[in-house]
Formats: structure tokens, sequence, C-alpha cells
């Protein structure tokens, strides 16, 4: 773990985590000791960027800084569980496709194939429909059910790759058991590629939430990040002055994609890169 | 396949071109099965998913209009309403049949997809036919010209690797590349269109315009069109410039370059018949992957620039609860992304040159 990407950008995401979960106790108790910033109407709606109020005052009248800093920790939350919920089944699909041989495999590839080529946005929306009292597990769980996919594709051909090497033989000859063979010998290697899809799939999630909230139609009233910039395209908040309502979460949502980008750089490297080669030559 | 077309290289040239024809017709054949059964099997998913979620979409869209109206509920009414719907829409069919059911009339129905709520009684396909050259358009034009741009800077990138310059332009791409693609197009929504107003950011084209072939609306389409297909590129140029720099960085590792080199040739022909080519292939079937990705990109640009494609379509049958429409939409974008897909996988051995020389 001494690569320098992976350091750098898990600092970069321990200090957006500092910042999400002590970030409003201590707005609370500093910038606004004994105000209620957080609730609609505490203020006047669409004040103009001041001391009191660094980013202005949003159309509900709650202060701006306030609502973003409390929409950071669910959007990281959404991100967090949607991408261990598909990255933990697309393992366990990709390790199953890529252990068995024969018409199971290509089975199991037309499988994956089929539900990654499904555009998954209007299942999403579809969902989005139907379910009438959304939650943050709600939404987190059914963004994770359209990710597995991609976490399978890509797993599959490495643990294909693993198992023809001949230490996987040695291991079959020496009376080890699939499972065994699964956990003890296929899965350690793959590890930091395993990090690597996590990360990859903690950005889709987020990126997806954002993604519904900006047209409109996602969880509402979840406020997050995605939730706080539609809201605030809705509400012409930069026509009226305030670029800081829209900038702030938009730039927090990149500055989460760059830390994992830096971190999935650096798991990349981590990982043995000419397995990595024979991925994308697929 | 390319391993064995290259070890019948050696044989016999009438007989190697006739094993390479073979073998590529072979390959397209497969291919074109597998499209099909995948196209099968998409539309089966997607229709189960629809059928096992739970709750009415009527129950909903009726609770929602007793609310927004604030009236008191007429129960017999309402259940007639509901009953009507259900008979309409053949839900009251056991699930299987209303599978055979919908697949029959989708396949030899000529696509009927039943009638639309959006527009009533408009049918569904009439619809998606109407909206689909937009999201197609849109989609097409800006993935193509995005895979384009990308992929020269990225073996320019790649083959100046040590040049300040590209080193620049790496960092850029690699920022615009984790940039969501509704943040890229709120940004220009925000500052080109509104701030600044230097191109139009909402609608089609111009409001007083009628479609025809005339120089005002297609220019006014044209202009329209621009920040809309601009912010794909932005986002997916910058992909493939990443993919295509690293692609060219591996291939300038190869010791026939070295060889190309030592030969005399010039720079140029080293870089266009010797680096560039061979990273190509691998950088056409990024392409195939990406189609899926992009269309819900497509899809939420369309809304936010208020274009009449079907993801506005899609938007608005959500809000009135079109069963038929929404279904039709998925049907649709999962026969485009499958199709493009087989389109790029089908012209891949075309592209290769060791699959070309044998066939």
């Amino acid at each position: 773990m001494r690569n320098p990407s992976i350091v750098i950008g898990l600092i970069m995401l321990a200090v957006m985590v500092a910042v999400a979960l002590a970030g409003p106790a201590f707005l609370e108790s500093t910038l606004f000791a004994g105000e209620r910033p957080g609730m609609r109407g505490s203020y006047r709606p669409y004040q103009l960027d001041s001391a009191e109020h660094p980013i202005g005052t949003d159309g509900d009248g709650r202060d701006g800084l306030m609502v973003f800093i409390s929409s950071i920790w669910p959007s990281l939350q959404i991100g967090v569980i949607a991408g261990a919920t598909s990255t933990g089944l697309g393992v366990v699909i990709g390790f199953l496709a890529g252990y068995a041989r024969g018409r199971l495999d290509t089975l199991s590839r037309i499988l994956i194939d089929m539900v990654l080529v499904i555009p998954t946005l209007p299942l999403l929306l579809m969902l989005a429909a139907y379910i009438e009292r959304w939650d943050l597990y709600k939404l987190s769980l059914i963004l994770g059910l359209f990710g597995w996919s991609f976490v399978a594709r890509v797993i599959r051909p490495q643990v294909q790759s693993l198992r023809e090497r001949s230490y996987v033989d040695l291991a079959v000859l020496s009376g080890e058991n699939a499972l065994e063979i699964i956990f003890l010998e296929l899965l350690p290697p793959l590890l930091p590629y395993i990090g690597y899809v996590f990360s990859l799939s903690i950005v889709g999630s987020m990126l997806a939430e954002a993604g519904l909230q900006i047209i409109g139609l996602g969880a509402g009233g979840l406020p997050t990040l995605g939730f706080m910039i539609a809201k605030g395209f809705r509400e012409s908040v930069i026509a009226v002055g305030l670029i800081g309502q829209m900038a702030l979460p938009a730039g927090a949502l990149i500055y989460v994609f760059l830390a994992l980008n830096l971190i999935n750089t650096g798991l990349d490297e981590v990982f043995n890169p000419r397995l990595k080669t024979t991925v994308e030559g697929k | 396949m390319t391993a064995k077309i290259e070890a019948r290289a050696g044989e016999s040239a009438a007989e190697g071109r006739d094993a390479g024809r073979r073998e590529v017709l072979q390959y397209a054949l497969r291919r074109f099965g597998v499209y099909l059964f995948t196209l099968w099997a998409a539309i089966t998913v997607a229709f189960f998913v629809f059928r096992l979620v739970p709750g009415d979409p009527m129950n909903i869209l009726l609770g929602n209009l007793t609310r927004a109206e604030g009236r008191q509920r007429d129960k017999a009414a309402e259940e007639a309403l509901i009953a009507h719907y259900r008979e309409i829409f053949g839900m009251d069919d056991p699930l299987p049949l209303q599978y055979v059911n919908y697949l029959r009339k989708a396949v030899l129905g000529g696509l009927d997809l039943g009638p639309s709520f959006v527009e009533y009684p408009a049918q569904t396909k009439d619809l998606v036919f109407r909206r689909m050259p937009w999201t197609i358009g849109i989609f097409t034009t800006s993935v193509l010209l995005a895979w384009l741009v990308g992929t020269v800077l990225g073996a320019l990138i790649g083959w100046l690797q040590r040049s300040r310059l590209s080193q620049l332009a790496v960092v850029i791409s690699t920022l615009l590349q984790i940039t969501p693609v509704y943040l890229v197009a709120l940004g220009l929504i925000i500052y080109v269109g509104y701030t600044w107003r230097i191109l139009p950011a909402g609608g089609p084209y111009a409001r007083h315009l009628q479609p025809e072939w005339t120089w005002e609306f297609i220019s006014s389409l044209l202009t329209h069109a621009i920040l809309p297909m601009l912010s794909n590129m932005i986002v997916i140029g910058a992909g493939f410039t990443l993919g295509m720099r690293a692609l060219m960085i591996s291939v300038l590792g190869e010791d026939y370059l070295t060889f190309a080199r030592a030969k005399g040739l010039s720079p140029f022909t080293v870089l266009k018949d010797y680096a560039f080519r061979n990273a190509l292939i691998p950088q056409v079937t990024a392409l195939a992957i990406i189609v899926g990705a992009t269309l819900n990109g497509t899809f939420i640009i369309e809304v936010l620039f208020q274009l009449p494609g079907l993801g506005t379509l899609f938007v608005q049958a959500m809000g009135l609860r079109d069963f038929n429409t929404m279904q039709a939409v998925v049907l649709f974008s999962i026969f485009a992304v499958l199709t493009l897909t087989l389109i790029v996988d089908l012209a891949l051995p075309l592209l290769d040159p060791r699959i070309r020389r044998t066939a």
C-alpha cells in the first residue's frame, strides 16, 4: 500500500468523509449557534452570499452551506451501499461463471452480456414509478441490483485466467475442493482487482443517483448532492447569483470521483498488470 | 480466432482464402445468432421486471390524482376504471399467457405494442418511431465524433508521451472523463446558453419554425444540436483519448516499432502504419462496450435540453404511468444498443488486416 495514488486518494476521501460527518454539527455550533440553519423557513429565501451565509440561502429559506454539508453523507452512503451490493453480487456471479466450464460457461457469458446491454436508466426510472416511498436504503439496493453485470463481466475473465495457472492445478491435485480453491487460491490474488471494481461501482452508483435526481425522477426529498444540484437548476439559482449552491455540490461530486479515480489507478498498478491487459484485449 | 487464421497463412493461398472466408462467415452467423438470442432474452427479462414489481400502476395514478384534486374517492367508479384498464392491458390473464401475447403481438403483429396513454389513442409504436431519430441522431453522431477526436488525440498524446503538453492533456482528459455528463450539460446550459447567450440551450429548434427543408430551419436545428452533442462528446471523447493513449503506449513498446524506425521509415509513417493501426482494433471494441452506458447519458441530456427524443418520451410516460410507452422505450433502447453493438462487432474482422488478408 505504498502506492502514492492510493494514499492521496484515500486522504482525499477521508477528508470528505470527515467533512460529511462532522460538518453539520460543527456548523451548528459555530456559525449558526442557537439557530436552525437546516430548517425550512429559518431565513429569508434566496439571500446572496454574506458573512452569515457564505453561499447564501436556498429557496426554502435554509442556509445553503448547511444544506450542502449535510447532503454529502447521504450521497456517500448511497454510493457505498449500492457499490457493495453490485460488487458482492457481481463477484459471486463472476466467480461462478468463471469457474464453470463447458455449456454452463457459455450460458453464463450470454446471461452476463445480456444483462449488461439492458439499458439500466429506463428500468431504474420504471422502478421509481412504482415505489411510492423512497428511502436511502431502497434506492441504494436497487442501484446495486442494476450494477452487478458489469462487475461479473470483468471478474469472469480474471477468474478464468487464474484458473488455468499451474498453482491451481497443484491445489486440485492436492485434493482441495471447489470452495477451497475459490476462497483460498482464486480470491486472494484478485482482491486488489475487486477493490478496483468496488471503487468503480461506487462511482457508477453515485453517478446514477445524481443523474436520476437531475432529470427530476429520483428519490424526491432525499437530501443528496444530486438533489441539491437538481433543485438549484430548477430554481435557477445561478441567475439569482447564488453560484455556490450549484458549484459546491457539483465540485464535491467531482472531488469524490477524482479521489476514487486515484485509488483506482493505484489499485490497478498494484494488481498484476499483465492480467489487466488480457481483460482489455477481450 | 485470429490466431487460427494467422496459422493458416502458411498454407496454400487459395485454400487459405476459402478457409478464411468460411471462418469470417461462421463468425458473422454465430454473432448474429447470439444477437437474436440476446434480444429475445433481454426483452423477456425486461417484460418480467415490469410485471413482477409490486404495486399496480393504475392504483398509484388514481391515488395521486385523488390527492392532487383533494376530492373524495368514488370507490365504485375507481374500481370500474381499474378493471377496464386491466382488461385493456390484458393484466388479468396469467403471467405466461400475457408474455406469449406480448411477444406474439410484438413480433407477428408488426411491432404492435398497444395504445399509449401519453397521446391516446396513438400507437406506442408510432410515438417511439417519431422520437427515435432524435435520440439515435444525437447519440450516434456524438459518440462517433467523440471516438474520432479521442482516437486521434489519444494517438498523438501517446506518441508524444514525454512532452509537457501531452502530460497536461492527460490531466485534463482525466478530469473531464470523471465529470458526469449531466454536470457538463448543466454547465454548458447555464453558461453558454443563458449567461453568455452564445448558443441556444433548449428545445430542438427555434420556436417559431416548422420542420421543413429550408436553410433557416436546418441551421436552427444544427445550432440547437451543438450543446447537447458537445456535452456527450466532451466526456466520452476524454475517455476515448485516455484509452487510445494507453493502447498507443503499449504498442510503442513493441519490437516491430523499433525495427520500423531502424529501417529508416519516417516518423509519420511509423505512427500511421505501424503504431496507430495496431492500437486501433481494441479501440473499436471499446466503442461497442460504451454504447449502453452512453445511451443512459443521452436520455438525461435530452431531458435537460428539452429535446423530443426517447428519454423525454419516457419521462412524460412516467408522469402518467403510461405502462405501454415505458415498456416500448425500454424495448427500443435494448434493440438499439444490441444492434449498434452487433454492427461494431461485425465491422471488427473487416478492420483487422490479419483477417482481411486471408478473407
